[in-house]
Formats: structure tokens, sequence, C-alpha cells
């Protein structure tokens, strides 16, 4: 309890906030580790899951490239990266970018093509009869009715590249992964502690407001379609929740 | 004009779905393709916009084959009805009909004007324009897909089995619904059913396939009544049926 | 390679440490995860608890778990078992969420039809909804295991010896193939748990391999 209080006094000073060390700079530091992994990830992810989801190929390639991404240790992995590239070790945010946009592709991935491959058959095939060409189909129409789901894919990837950057920390980085690994060494648990609860914090206002963008991106029509029901679930159909667990993954 | 001339499908797995399949469907007309499922008519309907291509043989439209033609405008100018409408759920009904102007850059009013006329067209109240086809019943869902393929004003509709997952009741209005909007739009339709009755109520030349879409006969609704080709005919038409001895 | 034969050892009881932080945390979560998802499954009020909690749970990043527990459970910060408590609860947050689903994917018509030809409540769940549930939770699992077998490591931050002591040491030293060695023994030990999973499953359901055929698409 003791070091609870210590630690949302830390918080609480407005004297910590400012500064190049401050709480304000951590967080800045934080979202930015965050930010520029996620747009790395869903620039990779995004466009080659709707290639997965529209065309039915290389699903059992993304399926294994996903699963074996997630096996991989992140902590080793960010440390292999910084010391093999050698500029690793200076400029430590090119390895931590790296190991966190690794984290974030599977569930982006796999949401977006099992997104668009939950969309009723008749749907597409309806379009291309119409006379949508398949670029229109994508842009159109999977892209707009997978886009709740491809958003749940967000939410679990900032989740764990917001967990994960905190480990960034620990190449040298900022973030509020400094203020644990800082407090170790010098046994300061209340500083250790504030650190945590800034992570957790922050992590639950950014699930958060994706849970918000995912409501936004469910369109009307679509909406009516699946009922008024509220919740995380909202807009994925529901053989795709029954396997939600394969989307989401580690994050430490 | 439909012209299908020698036309064969084999799929890549090796199945045969049609067989050295001819028929002329000539300008104005209702031809119906009847059969079980899995006997080839989706497949051959398909092949007129090019959803399928054949494996040998063309398809013409008047002097057109269709091979030669980018799928894609094709289709923008072949009015197509499918069983469940296939309306995109994230679009109101007037962005759904107004689908082929909308996607050939007509501006947004003159669509919403396009829809408005249509959903009149079909029987139905301008008001539903703003709602979604998931707020519609069945049946009002196939009116809008039949006012979405009218919308490019084509000449030629495709209907694939299109009042087969309506309810029995509203079929029947359906159905006698087409036959007064055809009197007076006279387009050229290929319709795909297993039913029947609706196969001998809307066609003026009817089709009974068998499996690899081997016709069984072909002719007008009293042709095939009068005079069944052979037993085949006789048992899939019901002929001996006392409903259908009633019917005439 | 010297290296790897000259401190096989050590890489023999970090590999131990590792297995015993792990193998708790996958366990409990599936065994917890079945009654919690049954109830949540069950009862409207029950499953809004559950699963918010899990959802809040499952937003908590570790490392900071792995420094919060001590202070909650009054551990001392080096002790395995915040490591352990803590994937624990994240397992469960996962799998409370999956099991509620599964459990939901049953088709209601199979289960009236069991109880139609007389199966008790008991007797429903044992014989019809836990084996159909059976592949989803199969799937989660396997995504627990992974998770879990990665995220021990993240407790070498913390001073807590497993296979991640290579990577903080190696990081140290700036010795890659130390590095190396701690990331092919911790896939080596997913691959291995997977394997096992799979295999546990279709001991467990034979008649996956019946109808293991992926649809085609298109």
């Amino acid at each position: 309890m003791r070091f609870f209080l210590a630690a949302l006094e830390f918080i609480a000073d407005p004297a910590n906030w400012a500064g190049p060390t401050g709480i304000g700079a951590r967080l800045l530091e934080h979202l930015l580790y965050s930010g520029l992994a996620l747009v790395l990830a869903a620039l990779i992810a995004i466009p080659l899951g709707l290639y997965v989801g529209h065309t039915g190929r290389g699903r059992e390639l993304a399926v294994g490239v996903s699963g074996a991404l997630r096996a991989m240790p992140s902590l080793g992995l960010l440390t292999f990266l910084a010391v093999s590239m050698g500029f690793g070790l200076r400029l430590s945010i090119i390895p931590s970018t790296i190991v966190l946009a690794i984290l974030a592709i599977p569930p982006l991935l796999a949401n977006t093509y099992a997104g668009v491959e939950a969309i009723d058959e008749t749907v597409v095939d309806g379009a291309r009869s119409t006379g949508f060409s398949e670029g229109q189909i994508v842009g159109q129409v999977e892209l707009p009715l997978a886009a709740p789901m491809i958003v749940g894919g967000l939410r679990s990837a900032t989740l764990q590249v917001i967990a994960t950057a905190t480990v960034s920390a620990y190449l040298g980085l900022g973030g509020f992964g400094r203020y644990i690994l800082d407090g170790l060494p010098i046994r300061n648990y209340a500083l250790m502690l504030a650190g945590s609860l800034l992570v957790m914090a922050l992590a639950l206002v950014a699930d958060g407001l994706l849970a918000l963008l995912q409501r936004a991106v469910t369109t009307r029509g679509v909406r009516a379609a699946t009922g008024q029901s509220l919740g995380p679930d909202r807009g994925r159909p529901r053989e795709q929740r029954a396997t939600s667990a394969s989307t989401t993954g580690a994050q430490p | 004009m439909i012209r299908f001339d020698h036309v064969h499908k084999q799929f890549p797995d090796g199945t045969t779905a049609v067989d050295d399949f001819s028929l002329v469907v000539p300008s104005h007309e209702v031809a119906v393709l009847l059969g079980s499922s899995g006997c080839g008519k989706t497949t051959l309907m398909r092949m007129v916009n090019r959803m399928v291509d054949p494996t040998s043989g063309s398809v013409w439209i008047d002097d057109d084959n269709v091979a030669d033609l980018d799928p894609v405008p094709l289709r923008r100018r072949i009015g197509y009805v499918m069983q469940n409408a296939g309306l995109l759920p994230h679009r109101t009904i007037a962005d759904n009909i107004a689908t082929v102007p909308l996607l050939e850059g007509v501006d947004k009013k003159t669509a919403r004007q396009k829809a408005d006329e249509l959903l009149q067209l079909v029987g139905m109240s301008t008001s539903t324009a703003d709602r979604y086809p998931s707020q519609l019943s069945g049946g009002q869902r196939q009116r809008v897909g039949v006012a979405r393929a009218l919308a490019a004003d084509p000449n030629i509709l495709l209907m694939d089995e299109p009042f087969g997952a309506v309810d029995p009741l509203v079929r029947r209005d359906l159905q006698s619904w087409l036959l007064e909007i055809q009197a007076h739009l006279a387009k050229t339709i290929l319709f795909v059913t297993h039913d029947v009755d609706e196969a001998f109520l809307l066609g003026d030349q009817v089709l009974v396939l068998r499996e690899g879409a081997e016709i069984a006969q072909q002719g007008t609704p009293d042709e095939i009544l009068d005079h069944p080709a052979d037993d085949f005919v006789r048992t899939f038409v019901g002929i001996d049926l006392p409903s259908r001895r009633r019917r005439r | 390679m010297n290296w790897l034969s000259s401190n096989l050892d050590q890489v023999l009881r970090l590999t131990l440490n590792h297995l015993a932080m792990a193998i708790p945390p996958i366990v409990i979560s599936l065994l917890l995860s079945i009654p919690l998802g049954w109830v949540a499954h069950r009862n409207r009020v029950a499953r809004q608890l559950l699963l918010t909690g899990s959802g809040i749970l499952y937003a908590l990043p570790s490392l900071p778990l792995f420094v919060l527990l001590p202070i909650i459970i009054a551990t001392k910060i080096l002790d395995p078992l915040n490591v352990v408590v803590a994937l624990s609860l994240y397992g469960l947050a996962l799998m409370v969420r999956t099991a509620t689903e599964a459990f939901d994917s049953v088709s209601a018509e199979v289960r009236d039809s069991a109880t139609a030809l007389g199966h008790s409540m008991g007797q429903r769940f044992w014989r019809v909804d836990l084996p159909l549930a059976g592949p989803p939770l199969l799937a989660g699992l396997r995504v627990v295991s992974a998770s879990t077998l990665s995220l021990v490591s993240v407790g070498a931050l913390v001073g807590v010896p497993s296979l991640g002591y290579f990577f903080t040491d190696g990081y140290t030293r700036s010795f890659l193939l130390e590095i190396g060695v701690g990331i092919i023994g911790t896939v080596l030990l997913a691959v291995i748990f997977d394997v096992a999973i799979q295999l546990g499953g279709r001991l467990f359901m034979p008649w996956l391999r019946a109808t293991d055929t992926r649809r085609a698409r298109r």
C-alpha cells in the first residue's frame, strides 16, 4: 500500500511531468515507438490480408508465418537485432520498431483476411456480377465490411505493442519502461510501480479509443443486420468470434 | 438475342457441368432453364455475363462474342438478379439500386432520382430508399434486386432462382408482378429455376435440363405438357400429378 | 559452439526453470477457463462481468504486472511465483473469453436434440457441450502456450531466471550466439508444446481427423 501511495504521489506531482525525462516526454516517446511500429505493421499486414482474403491465395502461408512470428520471444529478438545490426546499439529505435511491428503483424493480418473471408459470399458474387471490378470489390465492398474486424485486429496489436514498448527501454530507449528498469537496480519500487501504472493506463485508454473507432467503422447497415448488441464483438460474425483467440497473442 | 454455341464447361476438379449446349434466346423473350440443382443451369447462365467462361464453345449477345468483351462493362449492361438478392449490406437501398450508375460515375443526385423511379417501378414506397437491406423483408429485397438489375436499363436480364428464398405466397406475388412489368419492359430474360410451376408460368420457352445441362426437352409450356419427350420429362414436370392435371 | 557445450548445464537448468514457470499457467488457464466459460455462457450477468474483467486483465502489460504482483500478493520481486501468477491471469483472460465463445458456438439444435434424447444437464455438458467446444478451446490453448513460453523470458528483466537470461546476459556482452541459443530454445519449447497440444487434441477428439478438411474458397 505504501508503494501504491508513493507511486500515485509520483504520478500526481506536476513537477514529474515536465522536462526531457518527465512523464510527458516519456508518454510521447512511448506513443512514438508504438505508433511507428503500428503504422509499419498496418502498411504490411492490411494490404497482405486483403490480398489473401480476396484471392484465397497464400492463406496457409499467412497462417504459418503468423504462427512462427508469435512463437518468437520479443525480448530475444530485440536483443538479437540490436547486437547483430551493429548500429542497432546506437540507433535502438530501429530494432525496437522492427520487433514491435513483427508483434503487431499477426493479429492485423489474421483479422484482415478473416474479416474478408467472413463476408457473405453472395454479397461479393452480387457485386461482381453487377459489374464491380476486382479493385472496386476490394475497396468498396470487402474493406468497409471487414473494417470492424480489421480495427479489432488493430486493438489486439495496439495492446501488445504498447505493452512490449516497455521492454524497449532495455535497449536504452525512453518510454514508460524507463521507470521500471531504472527503478529496479536502486530498489525504487514506487518508481517502478508508477511506470507500471502509467503503461497500464495508456493501454486501457488506447483500447477504449479503438473500441470507439471500431464502433464508428461499423456501418449503419451492418449494425442494423447484427442487432443492437453492445460489446467488443460488435460487427464480428459469430463464427469468427469462436476463433478470436487465434487473433491475439503474446504481450510482455 | 442471346446465343449459346456448343458450349462446354469442365471445372478444374474434373467435373463436367455443361456438355455441348446450344440455344438461342430471341430478343424480348423469356427462356427458362428448368432443372434440379447441380444440373449446370446456373453455370450456363453465368456464362452470359462472363462470371464463368466456357471451356470451349462460345456465347453471343447479338453479334458480339462475349469472350471478346471486357467482363466488367459487360456485366454493367446486363441485369443480374440472384437468389438472395446479393445486396450490399453496408449501403442504403437507394445506393444499392443505383449501384451501376454510381460505378459509372453518375452524380449522387441523379443516381438518387433514378433509384426513386425504380423503387416505384418495382412497386415499393420511396420511403424505403434510406433503409438498409437488413431492414427489409425477403420479398422486398428481391424487388430491390430486380430494381438494381434494371438501373442501367439493360436489354438482358439474368435471373438466377430470384424468388427461390421467399415464402410461397410472396413468390406467387413476385411471379405475377414480374409478368406484369415484363409485359411493358420486354427484356430478353434468361431465367433459372427448379420450380416447375414457376417455369411454365413465366417462360415463353422452357428448357428441361438433365445433368450436364443436357436438354431433355425444349418448347413452349404447352408443347412440353402436351407432348413430354420421355419419362424423365414426364416425371420431372409431374404430368401425372393430380395438381398438374387440375392446373390445366 | 564451444560456448554451448561448456554451458550445457546452465542451458539445461534455465530450460527447467523456464518450464517450471510456463507449465502451471498453461494448465491452470485451461482448467479454470472451462467452468468459468461455461458459467459465462449460461448467465448474462456472469458473462458481462467475466468478459469485461478478462478484457481489462488482457490489456495489462505483463512486465508491469511482474512488478505489481509482489506488492499485491506480498512476494519478493525475484520470486518466480510472480511470473507464474501473472501469466496464469493472462492465460486465463484469454481462455475465459475463448471458452465462452466456444460454448456459444455449439449449435442450439445439437444441444436441443441431446436434451430431447434424455441427457441430464451434467451428461450433456460432458458428452455434448465440452467435446463440441473442444476445437476452439484447443486453438485458444495453442495461443496461450506460445505466448506464455515467450513471456516467461521477460521475467529476466526483473531478474527471474529463465531462458530469457541469455537475452539479457548476451546483450550486455554483445554475444550473439548466447542470445541465439535463448531464442532457439524458446522457439523449440513452443514448437514441442504446440505439437503436444495438437496430439492431445487428436487423442481426445478423434472425430476431428475425419472433419479436418479446409473449406475451399472461390
